[in-house]
């Protein structure tokens, strides 16, 4: 039941405010409701109301009226402070999973000023921005993220209690774009072995995958997926492909180097060896499964490399999906989800 | 951004979340509202309280500035004991409205060092707003009035910085924003103050404060009314419909004492017990005839009414008590307005006193004053009743009696010593001798207190009676004409009854010799007087309009308007204000964000854009980009695929420019020109295309 009412209200709101990397606020999409001192201040005027009346005092009745028309006035200002406001991405960040990752946002007031404006995703929040009418702001979000791959927030909240903070007006923007976490860098294990192998191995002619896979008879601990089961029905040898990168070519960072090895911990071995090589200033290329980025050198290159550790076998998130993505709470859903 | 700096991304820049829990200007302003708040109650709350709420105010402030901390819990627990015990040890287990108001006042004071967070802020600013309530249940003069109001101010300022603490010019800028919501307001209050129904207490409320209220009081010693008479406290205020009745005609009846006890004049019988009734504090409404006179009066907590002889009541919070005079439903613990009117006839014209009543008002005590009694017994022997009462006045006028604001002491046998020896003495002296001979002679007489007289306020419209005009007078039953009001001080100080106490004592010069902050003093300056006049008349008018706009002023009004509102229709008519208002809010808000879409004119050339999209089959998808959206449009319609490229670039230049944007600029214009040669482009690709296979 609260499901699904919860579930009815998201689809609601994601009616009104579609998925977009920007965001103006207007009566359409603008949320507004006392907050708890709101609520608080409203059985106050009650109160005093009740006494008035009690003690037949027009001067309670006055202030009774004063400070209710205040309160409406109130609504009319906080409200204002948000509408006319546009709120966008200009950039997506990238990050190491597990930390925050940044999102650029662009805040642009309307014809109003916009003042003490909080802007938050989960728990990461900015408080107290100010915007004169018609100038922009530019502010750096960080969102959590909770692992490798694709990040986005299903919505990033703004917010304003201004003037008198009995009353928030709130409303969201649904990112379209998704940032990057990349694989939390793990030193890899023979990492040793490989940078002394760097310097004279640069030279070596760049070999690529399979093409150069030798081929050697099966030892205690291989992957049973190395073996070359056609050859063993062929000829009943267990004989194992054993390719060049997984010795450790100094040029290629291979994601089949370690054997044994879970995915995301190869790709977090990996993403320290791309930032130990970029450091030396060395050529090197990438070889991941499905993806083969050639050797070269430079901070660029180290970039489209992490981008690539991180968005390995990880699909963009859809416009329709109503749920974060990536994120800390994300987590929290699927646990949710799982246990219901 | 270089690779490398994507590792420390732990250290984002949060150098703004730092910031205290309660900004300084919030706390000034709350403080300054404390103060505020706490000035009308000055004279209600013990002085030690008013140092203990400086102390600990000035103790959070100097907290916040950091040169002294706030009190851990054992301190501050031990602050509270003390104080709680402080308060205890005064109030000694009385209860009435002003220890709890202190009680009050003190537990605001102790929250000031538990006064952290914005929640607290708030704690504080709720309480503060109803000590502002409370307020006006003492005070409703327009001075304390305001400052109540400006306190309110102060806090509301207060909040907008505990809000927006970091806003630069906060504190000029929150005025100006208060000020101008108000102002925007101010017609919703007014029609709101007007509309709303004044309905009957909820339930009955005694207001009674233990505090002692100057004023005359239903015992009388000889001393008493002196006492009185040296304060210029303002008793009541009096319109007519008419003109004003003479000076000496000003007799303010309050109430009669007929039981003499020992020295004192008491009532003999204590006021009827009657139910309290709720406050009704609304007079009769509508124009005064020219009979008819309105009183207001400050609170006095007691429930006598002053009338002139011969009234009636006109409003319904009066009623007539016998005797001629007139009872509240409770005692008045706030300003209280009432409406008499003036009959032609005398009212109470009782032709026979019963021997019950005989008794009481022949009723002396056993023994003292002998030679008072053997005078009243020689004359009595002499002379018929009205004779009698005749010659006393003019033995009082022609001996050399005074009147005096500094009577001897006249300890044992008083009417004796005042009679034969002194001659000197007060109202209140006079008119017990005078009752003590009456009654020892034989005449029914009492004792009326009251006031005499009145002084124009500013532009004569009213008559202002202060505590200095306190009286005492005698009445005696004479056969066939029934009470005579006889006053022994018109006949010794005749200026007193014509002109007034100045007057009556100016040789003395012990006219308010104890009271040098009253202006009533000095007479002598003339622009004093004629400020203080006009501060008592925008007073007299704040009180009978604004603070005395009650249930019966309402329907008064509401019933010159046309229509014939009840209580119900203002019920409606107050629902529809709240909604109007609510509805002026929200289309105030709609259009101005509406005149800001129009002005923003990427919004438009954007929308626009969509348009074109969609009359080209191509609609806009969600959070698609301009980019992917030209280029998709580009593919349907090859024609525009130049402009619609160079649109979209212009667009995302415009959202992702690093810099500012210039407002309306070129930009605009080349974007605005690029969509009118798309739509160029479309018209003449449609009608080639529809042309097309017909060639």
């Amino acid at each position: 039941m609260r499901q699904g009412l919860i579930h009815q209200w998201r689809g609601w709101i994601n009616r009104r405010i579609p998925r977009s990397d920007h965001q103006v606020f207007s009566q359409k999409n603008l949320f507004i409701l006392p907050t708890g001192a709101g609520v608080v201040f409203g059985i106050l005027l009650l109160i005093m109301l009740i006494t008035g009346i009690n003690y037949q005092n027009s001067l309670i009745y006055l202030m009774t009226f004063v400070l209710g028309t205040v309160f409406i006035g109130a609504m009319h200002q906080t409200h204002r402070n948000l509408s006319g406001l546009s709120l966008s991405i200009t950039r997506t960040g990238e990050g190491v999973a597990g930390d925050d990752i940044p999102f650029y946002l662009r805040l642009t007031a309307g014809k109003d000023q916009a003042v003490a404006i909080q802007v938050s995703v989960e728990d990461s929040v900015i408080e107290q921005l100010h915007i004169p009418a018609g100038s922009t702001k530019d502010v750096v979000l960080p969102v959590p993220s909770a692992h490798r791959g694709y990040v986005r927030p299903d919505r990033i909240r703004i917010e304003t209690r201004f003037p008198f903070g009995l009353l928030k007006a709130w409303s969201w923007l649904r990112p379209s774009s998704a940032a990057l976490a990349y694989p939390r860098p793990l030193v890899a294990p023979d990492a040793g072995s490989l940078v002394d192998d760097g310097s004279e191995a640069a030279a070596a002619k760049p070999v690529v995958g399979q093409d150069n896979a030798d081929l050697r008879p099966f030892r205690e601990g291989d992957l049973s997926q190395r073996v070359m089961w056609k050859r063993f029905a062929r000829s009943g040898q267990m004989v194992v492909a054993d390719w060049q990168g997984e010795q450790g070519s100094p040029h290629w960072l291979d994601f089949n180097a370690f054997p044994g090895a879970d995915t995301e911990l190869r790709l977090s071995y990996l993403a320290w060896l791309v930032a130990d090589r970029v450091q030396q200033g060395a050529r090197f290329g990438l070889n991941l499964p499905g993806e083969i980025i050639e050797p070269d050198s430079g901070y660029a290159h180290g970039d489209r490399c992490m981008r690539a550790l991180a968005a390995w076998g990880e699909k963009p998130p859809r416009d329709q999906d109503a749920l974060p993505f990536g994120t800390r709470k994300s987590l929290d859903a699927s646990y949710k989800g799982a246990a219901e | 951004m270089s690779l490398l700096s994507h590792f420390n991304l732990g250290q984002a820049d949060n150098a703004d979340s730092a910031i205290p829990a309660i900004p300084s200007g919030a706390l000034l302003w709350l403080i300054g509202a404390f103060a505020l708040l706490l000035a009308p109650q000055w004279d209600r709350l013990p002085w030690w309280l008013i140092g203990a709420c400086a102390v600990l105010a000035v103790w959070r402030w100097l907290a916040q500035q950091g040169k002294f901390r706030l009190p851990g819990r054992w301190l501050k627990t031990g602050v509270m004991l003390v104080l709680v015990a402080v308060y205890v040890a005064t109030v000694q287990g009385r209860f009435t409205v002003d220890t709890a108001a202190s009680f009050f006042v003190l537990a605001v004071g102790l929250k000031w060092l538990e006064t952290r967070t914005a929640r607290d802020f708030y704690v504080l600013f709720f309480i503060l707003v109803y000590l502002a309530a409370v307020n006006f249940l003492f005070q409703q003069n327009i001075v304390w009035a305001l400052l109540t109001f400006a306190a309110i101010g102060c806090l509301l300022v207060g909040l907008q910085i505990l809000n927006a603490p970091a806003l630069p010019g906060n504190f000029r800028a929150g005025w100006r924003r208060l000020g101008l919501l108000l102002l925007k307001t101010l017609p919703i209050v007014v029609l709101l103050f007007v509309f709303f129904p004044r309905m009957a207490p909820l339930w009955s409320v005694p207001l009674v404060s233990g505090q002692a209220r100057s004023g005359i009081s239903d015992s009388m010693r000889p001393g008493d009314i002196s006492n009185l008479a040296q304060s210029s406290e303002r008793a009541f205020r009096v319109t007519f419909g008419g003109s004003n009745p003479d000076y000496r005609d000003r007799y303010w009846r309050g109430l009669i004492l007929d039981y003499l006890d020992g020295e004192t004049w008491r009532q003999r019988d204590e006021e009827p017990f009657r139910r309290l009734g709720r406050v009704v504090t609304d007079a009769g409404a509508g124009p005064l005839a020219e009979n008819e006179y309105d009183v207001l009066m400050e609170p006095t907590d007691q429930r006598w009414a002053f009338t002139l002889e011969n009234s009636v009541a006109a409003s319904s919070n009066v009623f007539p008590a016998g005797e001629d005079l007139f009872r509240f439903d409770r005692p008045a613990d706030s300003p209280i307005r009432y409406r008499m009117g003036l009959a032609s006839a005398p009212v109470s014209n009782a032709t026979e006193l019963s021997p019950v009543q005989r008794n009481r008002y022949l009723q002396l005590p056993r023994s003292g004053n002998p030679r008072a009694r053997a005078l009243a017994e020689d004359m009595a022997a002499e002379l018929e009743p009205a004779e009698l009462v005749n010659e006393l006045m003019r033995r009082f006028r022609e001996q050399a009696y005074y009147y005096t604001l500094r009577p001897p002491t006249m300890p044992e046998d008083g009417v004796d010593a005042l009679l034969f020896d002194n001659k000197r003495g007060f109202c209140a002296h006079y008119a017990g001798a005078s009752t003590f001979l009456f009654r020892a002679a034989g005449i029914p007489a009492r004792i009326v207190v009251g006031y005499q007289g009145g002084d124009p306020g500013a532009g004569g419209e009213y008559l202002i009676v202060r505590q200095y005009d306190a009286h005492a007078w005698v009445e005696v039953w004479l056969e066939g004409r029934g009470w005579v009001r006889v006053d022994p001080t018109a006949a010794i100080a005749p200026s007193r009854i014509e002109s007034g106490l100045r007057e009556a004592v100016e040789e003395e010069g012990s006219f308010l010799e104890n009271d040098f902050t009253s202006l009533q003093r000095y007479q002598g300056f003339a622009a004093l007087q004629w400020v203080g006049l006009q501060l008592d008349r925008i007073n007299y008018q704040w009180q009978r309009w604004v603070v005395g706009y009650q249930g019966q002023s309402q329907l008064d009004l509401m019933s010159r308007l046309p229509g014939g509102m009840g209580l119900k229709e203002l019920g409606y008519i107050t629902a529809g204000i709240v909604g109007l208002a609510l509805l002026i809010a929200g289309i105030v808000s709609g259009v101005s964000l509406k005149s800001g879409e129009r002005r923003d004119g990427f919004g438009r050339a954007m929308e626009s854009w969509r348009r074109i999209c969609q009359q080209a089959g191509v609609p806009v998808r969600s959070g698609e980009t301009p980019m992917v959206q030209a280029e998709r449009l580009a593919l349907a319609r090859p024609a525009v695929a130049e402009s619609a490229r160079t649109f979209a670039r212009a667009v995302n230049s415009h959202y992702y420019r690093q810099e500012p944007l210039s407002q309306g600029g070129e930009d605009l214009q080349r974007l605005k020109r690029l969509l009118k040669a798309i739509k160029r482009q479309l018209r003449h690709d449609g009608q080639r295309r529809s042309t097309g296979p017909d060639k």
